[in-house]
């Protein structure tokens, strides 16, 4: 009977355990979502943060070259071929493991040789010589020789669905000496080539892809590269094994196999990183798990600062929101400080109003984000926004209350909302957040993705990827009110400032002109106020130092690289 | 049941299907959002407006929506589910590569939700006689209402990174050696969330089906010719009380597979559901198409089961006639 009496009530234990258990994380990646143009180059790298120290010396040498090692991956990436993989990241840093280009960034960010052993370009900066490495072969046997790069130029101005197309559409002809020489002719100057494409293509194998007439349906067996790993297995949604190439000119990778797996559930990752069935994470950990990981014995997290960027975008066509001073007084209420350490836990940048991340070359370091809410409210005095019964301000005869959409799958965001709600409220702006699945926001603040057709919300969590940070031309696509030259002007904005100095960005000759028109560019948007700059969350991820600690931070991609296996610098 | 009740009943279901198949094709497409972003990549803010239309146009997007149906039928009428935007391959392809795992992760936990269901029902009828299976109510209502993906995250939390004794996603182990014992121990855990988030509504009909079938008087007659307790709740009265928990297990099946979508997420698992997932937020309307309509066809071919099993267990529906009172 007693022992009845106490089985009965299992199921109720079973519950209060999973109650107090359950402050146990779930949450997202926080940079990623359907951001937009992901992934490429960045600037100014840096080693990661491991603490190298192996526990015993057995460890140590097994931890130098590991036979195998398990990596999660947030999404399937297709059959990892130019033409299939899906993100920028890190679709396109896997593609590295099996795609060589012809340069290579290294930590910092800086070009090296890889396919081409040597570059020059000649003084009037359009005519691209490049000399190719001896002896490289494809992984099926076949050598690599200068026609494959003439074809693979050819390719992707061929086959417009590439990342590369764009890159290459100065390109008047590609002409090759011999079998390890090319040269490239371009139409103008581009000081960005030798980043994109030479350090962003990788080199196709004319001999298995000029049969290739369909490339968004080219398979695993197509994915043939001379890179660091050959593609061995791929079960769509589950994994990859990447298997070492052991011809590598480099060498032969320090790790023998690794084993990708596809998650479709971030927290579960970081469950199984715990339990020892991972040795790294190449999903970006979240903040709260930070503490957690550098605390673990067993655990280690590589870190650097990011280039994605977390944004309250406005939509400056609202009424309203079409007034500049609401939308100063907006940014003024607004304490990015607050942001930084409750949603990021510190695990942060600080914001430059004019978009732009400090780290960047393009940043104009003198511009900072002002928080200032007597100010707020003496700009919406000013223009007779007086608050009514309910402490809400209105315009006109338009209560400033506005619907703040955000993706539900996304809680640092979401949390971030709730922060401006509050703050917005303390100078009578209301905010009703408005949770939603990421590709219904899409739909009402890019509409096709394509700003011409208008837009249809107040304020949007926004975020934009990495590559928009390092290129002008994109920052000036930000604001420009023409929808040819401001593709990525979501907000609508319509400012005289903003346009002029989108429009000296473009007509910039030199490296030197773009850089200033870059800052008056910041400076322009800082002041007509298309969105509030919020912060720039860190890159972290977890990994098992045990297992293997070769990994190379660069700055902007994080630890997945070929970088972290080969010394090809 | 008459061949002329049998075919009406089958008349029924098919209308039900063709509802369901004009349905499969209305929501997707009635979602915010479209596929654009799938079929232009990562640089999608960048494409021109004719580079635009000549994506849409690839696959047929560009077509009024009536053409887009029509087509969408024949090709469902012969078999053909079209082909995904994700990697243009076939969508039948896509869903029988995910189909094994879906029946494995479904089948075995039918199995176990009805054979914990039933244990409980009936152990919890039994109590009842004796006034006590309120604390057992109150668990089972509130292992119930806790959501399956959050059950999951405690059993990945307590057995897999805690303990360490179960692996915590996946199907098989990447770059493992694989084998029958590899697929079952990540059997484990997806089956116990969904045996957990299931085995409730057939515990309570079980139970209350009992209890129905305790007071009545046949069973009265049993009791007072001294039938031994167990011999009475096992044979007596459970037997007769399985009869709505039958219907209850074969419907279930509708529910295990929504609850599947949920798992096979939180556990990166590789079934249908997983894959309905992805396919809706990438907006793949072919395969979004398809596994709804494999789902329907599986839940539609359930109930139907159901129906024609019924008189098979219960002779009164048998012989209608004979039981009127």
């Amino acid at each position: 009977m007693r022992a009845r009496r106490s089985r009965s009530n299992l199921p109720l234990l079973l519950v209060a355990i999973a109650l107090a258990a359950a402050c146990s994380s779930v949450a997202d990646d926080p940079a990623g979502g359907a951001d937009a143009p992901e992934g490429s180059d960045t600037e100014v790298g840096q080693r990661n943060a491991e603490e190298a120290d192996a526990q015993e010396g057995g460890a140590a040498t097994d931890a130098a070259s590991p036979v195998a090692l398990t990596i999660a991956i947030g999404g399937d990436e297709g059959s990892l071929t130019p033409y299939t993989y899906r993100t920028g990241y890190p679709g396109w840093n896997l593609l590295g493991l099996v795609w060589d280009t012809l340069l290579v960034l290294d930590a910092s960010n800086e070009p090296q040789p890889l396919l081409a052993a040597d570059w020059s370009v000649d003084d009037a900066g359009t005519t691209w010589t490049l000399t190719l490495r001896e002896g490289v072969t494809w992984h099926d046997g076949e050598p690599f020789t200068a026609d494959d790069v003439a074809f693979t130029f050819d390719y992707v101005t061929r086959f417009t669905q590439s990342r590369w197309t764009n890159a290459v559409a100065g390109v008047v002809d590609v002409t090759v000496v011999d079998d390890l020489a090319v040269t490239v002719e371009l139409d103008a100057p581009d000081p960005e080539f030798a980043v994109r494409p030479l350090a962003d293509m990788p080199m196709l194998p004319e001999h298995i892809w000029s049969s290739i007439d369909e490339p968004e349906a080219a398979t695993s067996d197509h994915a043939v590269g001379t890179g660091p790993y050959r593609l061995t297995e791929y079960e769509q949604d589950q994994r990859y094994r990447l298997d070492a190439n052991a011809d590598y000119f480099a060498g032969p990778p320090r790790v023998e196999v690794l084993n990708i797996a596809v998650f479709a559930d971030p927290s579960t990752a970081f469950a199984a990183l715990r339990s020892g069935e991972l040795d790294m994470s190449a999903i970006q950990l979240e903040p709260q798990l930070v503490e957690q990981f550098e605390a673990a014995d067993d655990l280690a997290v590589a870190r650097g600062s990011g280039f994605a960027s977390t944004l309250l975008q406005i939509n400056t066509e609202r009424l309203v929101l079409d007034r500049t001073e609401v939308r100063q007084a907006i940014g003024l209420a607004i304490d990015p400080s607050e942001l930084l350490e409750v949603v990021l836990l510190g695990t942060g940048t600080a914001p430059n109003p004019g978009f732009v991340h400090p780290d960047s070359p393009l940043a104009d370091t003198s511009l900072t984000h002002t928080f200032d809410p007597g100010a707020a409210n003496d700009l919406l005095d000013d223009i007779g926004a007086a608050p009514g019964v309910d402490g809400v301000r209105a315009l006109d005869g338009e209560p400033l209350s506005f619907e703040l959409l955000v993706y539900a799958d996304n809680p640092p965001r979401i949390r971030a909302a709730e922060l401006l709600q509050e703050l917005l409220a303390e100078v009578g702006i209301e905010v009703l957040i408005s949770p939603q699945e990421a590709a219904t926001v899409d739909d009402q603040v890019w509409p096709g993705f394509d700003v011409s057709q208008g837009r249809d919300f107040d304020l949007s969590m926004w975020g934009w990827s990495a590559p928009v940070m390092l290129d002008a031309g994109r920052i000036a696509a930000l604001g420009h009110s023409d929808p040819a030259i401001g593709s990525l002007n979501i907000g609508g904005l319509d400012d005289a400032a903003v346009d002029a100095a989108a429009d000296a960005v473009q007509a910039a000759e030199d490296a030197e002109q773009r850089q200033a028109a870059a800052q008056e560019l910041q400076a322009a948007l800082a002041d007509a106020r298309p969105f509030v700059t919020l912060y720039y969350a860190d890159e972290i991820f977890g990994y098992r130092p045990a297992s293997y600690d070769g990994w190379v931070f660069q700055d902007g991609q994080g630890i997945l690289s070929k970088l972290s296996f080969v010394d090809v610098v | 049941m008459t061949t002329r009740r049998l075919s009406l009943r089958v008349g029924q279901y098919l209308l039900v299907l063709l509802l369901a198949v004009g349905l499969n094709f209305a929501l997707p497409r009635a979602m915010p959002g479209g596929p654009l972003a799938t079929l232009g990549g990562e640089d999608v803010g960048l494409l021109g407006a004719e580079e635009r239309e000549q994506l849409l146009a690839e696959y047929d997007l560009d077509r009024p929506l009536p053409e887009q149906f029509g087509r969408y039928l024949a090709g469902v009428a012969t078999g053909d589910l079209g082909t995904s935007f994700v990697d243009r391959r076939p969508v039948s392809e896509r869903l029988l590569a995910r189909l094994p795992w879906t029946l494995l992760l479904v089948g075995s936990s039918l199995v176990l939700t009805t054979v914990v269901g039933v244990a409980v029902g009936a152990w919890a009828a039994g109590r009842r006689e004796r006034r006590r299976d309120t604390g057992t109510i109150i668990g089972v209502l509130a292992i119930d209402a806790a959501p399956p993906f959050w059950i999951g995250m405690l059993l990945i939390a307590g057995f897999g990174v805690q303990l360490g004794w179960l692996p915590t996603f996946g199907a098989v182990t990447p770059g493992g050696p694989g084998g029958l014992g590899d697929v079952l121990a990540h059997l484990v855990l997806p089956v116990t969330t969904l045996t957990l988030a299931g085995f409730a509504q057939t515990a309570l009909v079980t139970r209350s089906s009992m209890l129905s079938v305790l007071g009545s008087e046949p069973l009265f007659v049993a009791r007072a010719k001294g039938v031994p307790r167990r011999r009475l709740l096992g044979r007596h009265a459970l037997r007769t009380a399985a009869l709505p928990v039958h219907t209850l297990v074969l419907m279930e099946m509708g529910w295990l597979i929504g609850g599947a979508v949920v798992v096979e997420t939180v556990f990166s698992y590789p079934g249908v559901g997983r894959l309905l997932f992805e396919a809706v937020l990438a907006r793949d309307f072919p395969v979004m198409q398809g596994a709804f309509l494999l789902l329907t066809v599986t839940v539609i071919a359930a109930n139907l089961l159901a129906d024609l099993t019924y008189p098979l267990l219960d002779p009164r529906v048998r012989h209608p006639v004979e039981v009127t009172q």
